[in-house]
């Protein structure tokens, strides 16, 4: 069993390369998010956005669509200092060797925030959360997508991989390998 | 003739422009006349009661039966407590019903936020004087700028 573990973090640390940057195909990262949907409640006096209706959103550095979102506006202007979306978050995005990422969950919170001169940007994935891409899949509850240092952090997670030690595809000469209950995993970013 | 049927009516509109200005509470009872620059303001509660919290104008206001007015060139703008803009919203034309203090179209409309940074468009829309509620319920587009020291929203 502690073979099939360390199997396991050898591809995490190897091969799933869970550091997500700027896909270099997609738009340059001071291109403006946008957001389109069938319908928006602004309240003016609380400076919340309700969107309702396929929601989608279009950031440089990824996409997400979802059923209803909540965009918190600080009174003093500027960015968003909170977005809240839920029901059948879908969130996509490519890490830095352009590897697709898949995300879903029930419920997803940006935060925005600076803090005694350090930034502080976080999404955090509830309610059935999985991050998934080609190797294979993590589940955690909740998985915490640090964006100012590109940390992803799951609690309770669940990882289960495709890939056996010879990169083949799952079901030729090894069953993939399956880490459970473990508490906390923080996963660095990789060196370049 | 042309000319002068050109020049009575421009004489007849300012005369009635600028009766309508003059009470624009009277010209939206009596459903007469049509204004230009026609506004409403209103101001926060107590302790802010000074302060302005949204000003709703239009280039021009045209009274309909019922309390109605047909604004053109809508502009809302909304404040803070301390005096600082908020939001400015933006339409070519709306029906405000003055009775329940609502504005409503189906029309386009534009609303960013006094920095522009967050910026919202779409058609149909609908404001709710009393609770600040504006809902845009067809073809919402929005777009967020990403400023220099942040590279993204997401």
């Amino acid at each position: 069993m502690k073979i099939i573990h360390l199997i396991a973090l050898l591809v995490v640390a190897g091969g799933w390369n869970l550091r997500a940057q700027t896909n270099p195909t997609a738009a340059p990262a001071h291109a403006p998010t946008r957001i389109d949907s069938d319908r928006v409640d602004f309240d003016l006096n609380t400076h919340q956005a309700v969107y309702q209706g396929n929601v989608r959103v279009d950031d440089p550095q990824m996409k997400l669509t979802c059923t209803h979102l909540v965009v918190y506006l600080p009174e003093s202007g500027g960015r968003p200092n909170r977005i809240v979306a839920e029901t059948n978050v879908v969130i996509d995005f490519a890490d830095e060797k352009s590897q697709k990422m898949h995300a879903t969950s029930d419920k997803s919170v940006y935060v925005y925030a600076i803090q005694n001169g350090a930034t502080n940007e976080t999404v955090t994935l509830t309610g059935n959360a999985k991050v998934e891409n080609a190797q294979g899949w993590l589940t955690g509850e909740p998985i915490v997508w640090d964006r100012a240092s590109n940390h992803l952090t799951a609690t309770n997670q669940k990882m289960i991989f495709r890939q056996n030690l010879d990169g083949a595809k799952t079901g030729t000469n090894l069953p993939p390998g399956t880490i459970q209950n473990i508490d906390r995993l923080t996963l660095p970013p990789s060196q370049p | 003739m042309k000319t002068r049927l050109n020049s009575a009516v421009l004489v007849l509109s300012v005369i009635l422009a600028s009766g309508f200005f003059a009470g624009v509470i009277h010209a939206q009872q009596n459903g007469a006349g049509h204004a230009s620059d026609f506004a409403s303001v209103e101001y926060f509660g107590a302790p802010h009661q000074q302060q302005m919290k949204s000003r709703l104008s239009g280039a021009e206001a045209q009274p309909l039966a019922g309390g109605l007015l047909v604004i053109k060139q809508l502009k809302l703008e909304t404040f803070n407590t301390n005096g600082s803009p908020a939001t400015v919203v933006e339409a070519p034309e709306c029906v405000y019903d003055t009775l329940k203090g609502e504005a409503s179209s189906p029309g386009h409309l534009q609303l960013r936020t006094f920095d522009g940074i967050f910026r919202v468009e779409g058609d149909g829309f609908l404001w709710r004087q009393g609770d600040h509620l504006l809902t845009i319920s067809n073809q919402v587009r929005t777009v967020i700028e990403n400023t220099a020291e942040k590279k993204t929203v997401l």
